[in-house]
């Protein structure tokens, strides 16, 4: 076999290169963070000309994809599920203006909540804004839809969302490539009225996405991995979707030919091809790994009852978390293997869940901060954001007491301060401060408002495995007193235990100030020190000018 | 054929790479694979664990149902009892005893390896401490492997083309270290095998294999037969008591030649 191993991450990755990307874009995220990782890899390696790098944040990311396809190339873009939310602005009217070089957005979900603060599912994204979502469930389907969606992108001049989850992310599996092609030449879009949204242009465009409703709904119908498979009229009939097709197959056997199957792997929806399976079927079960978003359909919230429809909603699966072969086994009377028992088991099996590393300059950071709000009495709480200072949520530093999403702290902390609370305080990372944390810090600093502000900069993008950061250093204190927040009150502190005194008389003074103050503990991440001396030294190599 | 595997281990102790070895091993066989890993906010210190399957079919999920894996190997002790839901009866469980006690709670030495050494089918090894005698001891997870190598359905001398070329970029030193404490393993396992085969109980196997040092290749024959003999003879409590009482692991060779004399 001349085939590789990859992650389904990798099999993305690989497609987007070999479909003849001109650049992709990205921001950091478990499960996604592997696909731009793979394509800027590879593109060092063998001296790819892929323009691109990790983005600002998500929206900034899609909009750097939309120039690209905007002058007639194609761009990948890839992120997880909750970072849609980010740039659900541009993704959203991008499917207006539609794309000019193919667009494709990969979005990793994550059911189970492995990584994530939610398990919301990319598929209602696609259908709300009325673009085509393609689901692989396997490695090869990974590679083989990526290339499929950049086709379909440029063939009805729509961004195509292609969505994994975790499982298939984070899985290998051997894929075979296809031949690679050329990128596009520069071609800048000729109808610039479509990609500029005034009012009388965007109800043009709205027309015309409605207009390509039917086409890719032909598209659906037509796609050979929508397989229909009737064994007979009257037997029990299964829809199934994404990954879970795989767990389907794994959980019946030879059980499967017993059963009418519809797998969809395309949508809109082929809904001509479920009214076939409607037709010849008595009841329906819908196997689908995230919300039970075909379920909701076919069920019309159980409102029809022509045909019994089972699934999540009804409560023949688990309504949460993914799902794998033992969870719809029952659903077909088929048994769950029994397993080795052993006599004691559940009197020495410990959780063992993950913390922060030995060293870390964010454990420094949080002793002094609590030693201080100890001194405060009892009561104060700190609003905390997304990275690897998350952890310090659990045992044994239990320092924050909020984490709602990227860069949330600073708003939530302005908010707290405005009902009232005092101390109003709020610890945030270098780049999930850069990501979005920038624009509360201005409302802050525009008020003055009386918030304490913590930035950890450890100088890297630690968590999702050490992604340079925007700023550090010097860096991030210019950016802070650019935002507006006054030179006195930004103070730097160094996260040891050797300058924990130091550190929690700072935090002290910044206290007795009515107003806003910016700490920023400095000091860089042990996991990472290699990588950071890499980037620092490379960024020094920098040109002023990038063409 | 169709065997499923669970790897198990705390961040940082290369579960990965183990998976990586055989996911090259068994493409090289010309078998199918589907293999899951776990990235991520769990790699900070917390339970981790790789899924592997491996066919002569197509394989269709990455995951593995309850009660299906045919072997579980850890590179931790309590995390070897995190899976065993998934393993067959029948299964086997390969484990280092070396306790990485990174969380408050984490029970007693003794009350772990009580359910741990109740399992029907164990190579239980100080992986740790071979690892160490092996060149360094970053290669326990090699330890652990080679003590799976003899349930698996790949030549060991695969698995060890494919440990060479994992680390063939950290030089000659470090590939040597990784193979011997592959073939530590091995031996270890089957010394364990043989011993379950002549009918010796698995907690008195695992009490001898966890504390013994292995050599890079098969126990000798005769060798073995001593052991055998020793642990039925009404001395193996207090043979045991003193491999248990020794911090360090005990040579192989002095216990037989205790073994042969009158």
């Amino acid at each position: 076999m001349t085939d590789l191993i990859l992650l389904g991450d990798e099999a993305v990755a690989r497609a987007a290169i070999d479909a003849g990307i001109t650049a992709a874009y990205a921001y950091p995220g478990t499960p996604s963070t592997e696909i731009y990782q793979t394509i800027a890899d590879h593109a060092k390696e063998f001296g790819l000309p892929i323009r691109g790098f990790w983005s600002a944040n998500e929206k900034v990311a899609l909009e750097e994809a939309v120039g690209v396809s905007y002058a007639g190339c194609r761009a990948l873009v890839s992120m997880k599920h909750v970072g849609l939310n980010v740039a659900a602005d541009p993704f959203m009217n991008l499917a207006i203006s539609g794309v000019h070089g193919g667009l494709v957005i990969v979005v990793a979900d994550d059911p189970s909540m492995h990584s994530s603060q939610n398990e919301q599912d990319s598929r209602y994204f696609a259908d709300f804004a009325m673009v085509p979502c393609l689901e692989p469930a396997s490695q090869q389907e990974c590679y083989d839809m990526t290339r499929e969606a950049f086709d379909l992108s440029e063939r009805l001049q729509v961004p195509v969302l292609v969505r994994l989850v975790t499982r298939l992310a984070h899985s290998r599996s051997q894929v075979q490539l296809a031949a690679p092609r050329l990128p596009n030449t520069p071609n800048y879009v000729a109808d610039p009225s479509r990609f500029t949204l005034i009012p009388a242009n965007a109800r043009r465009s709205y027309g015309q996405l409605i207009d390509k409703q039917a086409p890719l709904s032909a598209f659906s119908e037509a796609h050979p991995y929508n397989q229909l498979t009737v064994v007979g009229q009257g037997h029990t009939g299964i829809l199934v979707s994404g990954l879970a097709w795989s767990y389907l197959r794994e959980a019946l056997g030879e059980h499967l030919a017993q059963y009418n199957v519809l797998r969809i792997a395309t949508y809109p929806l082929p809904v001509k091809k479920i009214r076939q399976l409607m037709d010849c079927s008595s009841d329906v079960f819908v196997v689908e790994e995230g919300y039970p978003f075909i379920e909701r359909y076919v069920s019309a919230l159980g409102l029809l009852r022509e045909r019994r429809i089972r699934g999540k909603l009804s409560g023949d699966l688990p309504r949460m978390g993914e799902l794998s072969q033992d969870a719809i086994k029952p659903c077909f009377g088929l048994t769950v293997a029994r397993a080795l028992q052993l006599d004691g088991l559940s009197k020495v099996l410990v959780g063992r869940p993950p913390q922060l590393c030995d060293k870390c300059p964010h454990s420094d950071a949080y002793i002094a901060l609590k030693e201080v709000i100890a001194e405060l009495g009892v009561g104060v709480r700190v609003m905390g954001d997304i990275g690897c200072y998350t952890l310090g949520y659990l045992e044994p530093h239990q320092a924050i007491h909020a984490c709602l999403c990227m860069g949330a702290s600073i708003g939530m902390a302005i908010g707290a301060a405005h009902a009232g609370m005092t101390p109003a305080l709020c610890v945030i990372g270098d780049g999930t401060f850069t990501h979005s944390g920038m624009a509360p810090l201005m409302d802050a600093a525009r008020e003055n408002t009386n918030i304490k502000v913590f930035i950890l900069d450890n100088s890297i993008v630690a968590m999702t495995g050490g992604q340079p950061t925007m700023v550090s250093d010097d860096e991030v204190i210019q950016l802070v007193a650019g935002l507006g927040v006054a030179r006195d009150h930004i103070r730097i502190v160094e996260p040891t235990a050797h300058k924990k005194h130091q550190t929690m008389a700072t935090i002290r003074e910044e206290l007795a100030y009515t107003g806003l103050s910016v700490i920023v503990a400095r000091r860089a991440c042990v996991t990472y020190a290699k990588e950071i001396k890499a980037i620092k030294s490379h960024k020094r190599e920098i040109p002023v000018v990038a063409a | 054929m169709n065997i499923d595997l669970v790897i198990a281990g705390v961040g940082g102790q290369g579960v990965l790479s183990i998976a990586w070895v055989l996911d090259h091993a068994a493409h090289e066989a010309g078998l199918y694979l589907k293999q899951s890993e776990v990235h991520g906010m769990a790699q900070r210190g917390g339970a981790v664990s790789a899924f592997l399957r491996i066919s002569d079919q197509p394989l269709s999920s990455v995951l593995i149902a309850q009660g299906s894996a045919d072997l579980l190997m850890s590179v931790e002790p309590l995390e070897a009892l995190r899976y065993t839901q998934l393993l067959k009866p029948s299964g086997w469980i390969v484990s280092d005893v070396t306790p990485m006690r990174n969380v408050p709670n984490y029970p007693a030495m003794s009350d772990l390896t009580q359910v741990l050494f109740g399992a029907p089918r164990l190579v239980a090894v100080d992986a740790t401490r071979l690892a160490h005698k092996a060149g360094t001891i970053k290669a326990q997870n090699m330890v652990v492997l080679g003590a799976a190598a003899m349930h698996l359905p790949l030549p060991g001398e695969l698995l060890e083309k494919h440990i060479a070329a994992l680390f063939a970029r950290k030089g000659e030193r470090i590939v040597n270290a990784n193979v011997h404490a592959f073939r530590k393993g091995d031996s270890a396992s089957r010394f364990t095998s043989a011993l379950l085969a002549a009918g010796i109980a698995g907690d008195l196997i695992a009490k001898v294999v966890s504390k013994v040092h292995f050599p890079p290749h098969p126990v000798a024959p005769d060798v073995l037969a001593a052991w055998a003999q020793r642990l039925r003879s009404p001395g193996a409590a207090q043979l045991i008591q003193g491999l248990q009482e020794h911090d360090d692991l005990t040579r192989l060779a002095t216990h037989a030649e205790l073994a042969n004399q009158p």
